[in-house]
């Protein structure tokens, strides 16, 4: 396999845009293009998961590079729930590792805000099995809720922990320009005082409304080049070093020890070992906090913090921007925002930003390595991916 | 018409599934289809569960209750719930139910009360 590089990075700001989804998807490739100072791709993958459900829109890749005026170069769709992102990342890195192409351009978009809010949870349900699961009416809270108080009943986490990352998460968001809450929290407004009920009610129990990401558009875009390209781009020098991609059951109660996420514990260690590296040496970190107990489950399961003590670190303030090990500097899911589609590759562009230097008010301190979780469905499909920074 | 659920046992090594699946998750033996049907038990404990407020429009109730029962014979199943005060581990009993409809079809699944 060839090294693969990271030749350039963009994103849109995550909020409602009232743009169509291909230009979501078009705008931050430009940034990448500009960014890496290169006007040639050999291939674009679009990550999406809704646009025909929500944008009645298919073919989304083939507008795309049109859009881009990139024809004849080759242009498709990765589809993979939540997990779209990173896995189209992973076929980017494929195509460059293999040899089949040079330069190839990952773009993630997502509109969701074209339908309301009931609508956006039922389209995003549609991952959960038709027949077991989505017929009674399970949505991804649903999910989540169950999972959280399994968790609460065997680990011994509160509201409380889940409260610290929803203040910790959206307070880094208010330090990303780029991100869809600019509304600072505190534990007080959403947990202790006597208008939280009213500020931060049940979503599905034990989650409350701050527990969730919100329903956000936008996109995000990273360019996947081979060794001899990156010699000729003049940006810091950023190695995808580490894929890895695991899968579990789709009915989430046939799992057989349903506190754990098995596909999160494989895809890291896959992910690790592929970069020769340990969850140790890494320095910032995006995890998928799609709800809050995500963050917290998931540093456990990727080797950061052994499993039920995750939300100990938090306690500590570990997981902080200026902690040992940075945890969603960008806000995260639930700070910056969930365009399903784009969320995956959104992750990247945070960790490339981190790496390089240039993440400004939310800059880590001189990170080295970086890590990625994808959390596609409920955790029956997720990648996981890890950067390094390399000489210059 | 009678309606129920099934779980789907492996004619090559026994193991009981559900939902259905193609092959067998414990041997990955089987060709087409090649698993008997078998009643699931109506009776379990409850594993964990939630009170959802946000739900697709579908559902014309202000709140719905879910939850994950392990029934008597290990296997387990998610379903609606209609208990006022759930906690884990309590006794249930399911009953086959209209739990959606759609403009085009009514679907049927596990409904689950105290018991």
């Amino acid at each position: 396999m060839r090294d693969v590089y990271v030749g350039g990075i963009g994103i849109t700001t995550f909020t409602r845009l009232e743009y169509p989804l291909s230009e979501i998807a078009a705008y931050p490739a430009m940034m990448a293009l500009k960014d890496a100072g290169i006007r040639d791709v050999d291939h674009l993958y679009v990550a999406n998961m809704g646009s025909a459900r929500v944008n009645h829109q298919t073919a989304l890749a083939s507008a795309v590079v049109d859009s881009l005026s990139l024809t004849p170069a080759g242009a498709a769709v990765i589809e993979n729930g939540p997990a779209s992102g990173a896995s189209a990342l992973k076929a980017g890195f494929a195509a460059v590792a293999s040899g089949l192409h040079d330069v190839v351009l990952v773009s993630g978009a997502e509109r969701m805000r074209e339908v309301n809010n009931l609508e956006a949870t039922d389209f995003v349900a549609t991952l959960t099995h038709p027949l077991a699961e989505y017929i009674y009416g399970v949505t991804l809270p649903s999910h989540a809720a169950m999972f959280t108080r399994l968790y609460m009943e065997k680990y011994g986490l509160t509201e409380r922990h889940l409260a610290m990352v929803a203040v910790k998460n959206q307070n880094n968001a208010m330090l990303n320009e780029f991100a869809h809450l600019h509304q600072p929290i505190t534990i007080e407004g959403i947990l202790d005082s006597p208008e939280a009920m009213t500020n931060n009610p049940y979503v599905a129990e034990p989650l409350r409304f701050f527990d969730a990401c919100p329903v956000s558009d936008g996109g995000a875009a990273v360019i996947l080049v081979s060794d001899d390209v990156a010699k000729t781009i003049d940006r810091p020098l950023i190695r995808l070093a580490g894929v890895g991609q695991a899968t579990d059951t789709h009915a989430v109660h046939e799992r057989e020890e349903p506190t754990d996420l098995l596909a999160v514990r494989r895809a890291a260690a896959q992910s690790f070992e592929m970069a020769g590296l340990r969850p140790e040496d890494v320095d910032v970190a995006e995890l998928h906090d799609a709800f809050t107990i995500l963050e917290i489950v998931e540093s456990e399961e990727v080797g950061f913090f052994p499993k039920g003590e995750g939300h100990v670190a938090l306690e500590k303030g570990e997981t902080a921007i200026d902690g040992s090990l940075p945890i969603n500097p960008s806000g995260g899911l639930k700070g910056k925002g969930h365009p399903v589609g784009a969320t995956g590759v959104a992750q990247a562009h945070e960790i490339v930003t981190q790496l390089r230097g240039e993440a400004g008010d939310r800059q880590v301190d001189g990170p080295q390595v970086g890590f990625t979780c994808n959390f596609g469905g409920f955790g029956n499909n997720v990648v996981c991916l890890t950067f390094v920074r390399e000489g210059r | 018409m009678i309606r129920d659920i099934y779980a789907y046992r492996c004619r090559k090594c026994g193991r009981l599934h559900y939902p259905f699946r193609m092959v067998c998750k414990e041997c990955r033996q089987n060709d087409f289809f090649d698993f008997d049907l078998v009643p699931l038990p109506k009776t379990g404990k409850l594993l964990t569960f939630t009170k959802v407020y946000n739900l697709p429009a579908e559902f014309e109730v202000p709140t719905l209750g879910l939850g994950i029962v392990e029934l008597e014979n290990g296997l387990r199943i998610t379903g609606q719930l209609e208990v006022d005060d759930p906690r884990i581990g309590m006794a249930v009993r399911g009953e086959v139910k209209p739990v959606r409809k759609s403009a085009y079809d009514t679907f049927y699944g596990m409904v689950f009360r105290a018991g």
